[in-house]
């Protein structure tokens, strides 16, 4: 019976000599046909938990399980169950992209066969059979991630580990990419990606783990721990000048049932409620009905950014945080501030 | 999987990338030119001083040049894992359950065959200056032979300070401390004409042993008292090396 969980971590410590701690006696559990993912900004721990993983660091303490294997007794049927796409792109530039995919499969132990048909089966998958018999150096930033991942899947491993796979690709690359990882995981490979990209995380992980400092600081999926965090906010921006109107609005919407929460913001309202979408028919009739002349309005969700704030007291990453909600706008927009 | 299909996959991997540059026979054709040209004819007159060796000074010389070629490129397969681990095709290496001692055999491997395209290089050259191999069809070969366990062993000391520096300058420049190696030999005229430091220089230093090894066979042929010396030097430094690149690399990797 195959093992039921893929990875198995407890108490794993890495302290690197000089005296540098990666990790901080973790513990996290990663199921069969999972889509597990860690995040954390630069220096979290993240990679080096997942190259002691992958058995290309020597952890401190704890013990790590792999795909049923321990790390330290059986690094190499670890090794040969998994498949591993590094943030560091690690592929031989002076070789063909075939030779490259070719040349993993008979390191991995396919015959030389089975490994020209898997090669042509995976140059098709990740769209590179056009290029394939180009120097892999030639290649963009996002071909070389594709041509990466598929080296790892050479060998058709249970486990994949992606540490930061979207790195360096643009927005058409990187969607594309999700694209594929969403369709190995649909085929039963469990995978194990490390990201410091909320919106990443929240599209592709049935589960997360936030790591900062070497700690595990929050586990659930991304919808559970956006709950933790509260409600969705509806913002309504009010045509009209003075407060009056926006205090009729108030004291109107702070009557209903569903509303947690009410504050006044400038130009209009900012309702918190445990769903945006399902309020709003409601909440533009009650006003409409009580002429309160409706400019515009907009749903924020809480974003994994806020989950991240929550648990370590700081943003990811500045730049991401305002790129990362999710906010859905109707009507011609008056820059409403977010909550 | 069988560590003979592991080396050779690694083998031919690192092959390929070498033949992908064909500095290997540039860097060994140019210098090799340069030392027939510049001490073959000029320095001739020596061969006129009694107790010389040899009545052809460049068929004296080349065995230095084939010496000198080998030393000048024993770092590449340094700098192939050196470029390796800069690009994390290393790491990819490493991840693959496949036998550490077959990466490194695979990397020693292509050093011996890169020496034994560059011996056969310089003696078309030695042959197109005139030099005659007393040793014969056979001498040729056991000259390449020989000379490209010398490029293995010389290999090993470029992996050696690869994997302790990791640092593709430290490792060029260290290697250039070799060089005296190479010259503190009888290269370039018999060990009889020497005097000083210098003679007991060449009489410590392992490389000379092999440069006589091969000179005699090119020379005077199969001379064995003058041959084994070198054999056994070769012999026992290659397993010394090879030892301590394996020992070095597996705590590296592991």
């Amino acid at each position: 019976m195959p093992h039921q969980n893929m990875v198995e971590v407890r108490e794993l410590m890495k302290v690197y000599p000089g005296g540098t701690r990666a990790v901080s006696g973790i513990n996290f559990d990663v199921p069969r046909t999972e889509f597990f993912g860690f995040l954390g900004p630069n220096g979290a721990g993240k990679t080096t938990t997942m190259k002691i993983l992958a058995t290309l660091v020597k952890k401190t303490s704890g013990t790590v399980v792999v795909a049923g294997y321990d790390v330290d007794t059986d690094s190499k049927a670890v090794r040969s169950s998994i498949g591993f796409a590094m943030q560091e792109i690690g592929i031989d530039d002076l070789a063909r992209g075939r030779d490259f995919l070719q040349l993993q499969g008979v390191l991995y132990g396919l015959t030389r066969r089975e490994a020209r048909s898997r090669t042509e089966e995976l140059l098709e998958m990740v769209g590179l059979s056009h290029v394939a018999d180009q120097r892999v150096g030639t290649y963009s930033g996002g071909m070389r991630r594709r041509i990466d991942i598929a080296g790892a899947l050479m060998h058709s491993p249970d486990l994949l580990f992606l540490d930061e796979p979207t790195v360096g690709l643009d927005p058409q690359s990187r969607v594309a990419m999700w694209e594929h990882l969403d369709d190995l995981n649909a085929k039963g490979v469990t995978i194990l990606m490390t990201t410091q990209h909320m919106e990443e995380a929240d599209r592709l992980c049935r589960n997360i783990s936030i790591i900062d400092h070497g700690e595990i600081v929050a586990n659930g999926s991304p919808e559970s721990l956006k709950s933790e965090v509260g409600g969705d906010v509806v913002q309504i921006a009010i045509n009209g000048t003075g407060d009056e109107l926006s205090g009729r609005a108030e004291g109107l919407v702070r009557e209903r049932h569903y509303v947690d929460a009410v504050n006044k913001v400038v130009g209009g309202i900012a309702i918190t409620v445990k769903n945006g979408s399902a309020a709003v028919p409601d909440l533009v009739g009650l006003l409409n009905e009580h002429q309160v002349p409706v400019a515009s309005l907009s749903i924020s969700s809480p974003t994994l950014d806020d989950v991240f704030l929550k648990y370590t007291g700081r943003a990811i990453r500045t730049e991401a945080a305002s790129s990362d909600h999710t906010r859905t706008t109707l009507g011609p927009g008056v820059g409403l501030t977010r909550r | 999987m069988h560590i003979a299909r592991e080396t050779y996959f690694i083998y031919m991997r690192n092959l390929k990338a070498r033949l992908g540059q064909p500095g290997v026979i540039i860097s060994t054709l140019v210098p090799s030119v340069f030392m027939f040209l510049f001490f073959g004819a000029p320095l001739s007159g020596m061969t006129n001083i009694p107790g010389f060796p040899s009545e052809s000074y460049e068929a004296y010389i080349t065995g230095m040049i084939i010496v000198l070629a080998v030393v000048m490129n024993g770092a590449d397969s340094a700098f192939t894992m050196l470029t390796d681990m800069l690009t994390g095709y290393f790491d990819k290496l490493l991840l693959a359950p496949v036998n550490r001692f077959s990466m490194l055999l695979g990397a020693l491997l292509v050093s011996g065959t890169r020496t034994m395209v560059q011996v056969f290089v310089i003696v078309a050259l030695a042959t197109a200056f005139g030099v005659r191999f007393e040793g014969g069809i056979l001498g040729v070969l056991v000259v390449i032979v020989f000379m490209s366990i010398f490029g293995v062993a010389t290999a090993c000391i470029g992996l050696i300070i690869a994997l302790k520096t990791k640092n593709v300058e430290a490792t060029q420049s260290s290697f250039l401390m070799f060089m005296p190696l190479a010259f503190l030999t009888t290269g370039l005229m018999p060990q009889e004409f020497l005097t000083g430091w210098f003679k007991w220089a060449v009489t410590v230093n392992p490389v000379n042993y092999v440069l006589v090894s091969v000179r005699t066979i090119i020379i005077d042929g199969w001379v064995w008292d003058s041959i084994l010396p070198g054999f056994w030097v070769l012999a026992a430094a290659t397993m010394v090396l090879v030892s301590a690149a394996t020992w070095i690399y597996r705590r590296a990797t592991a």
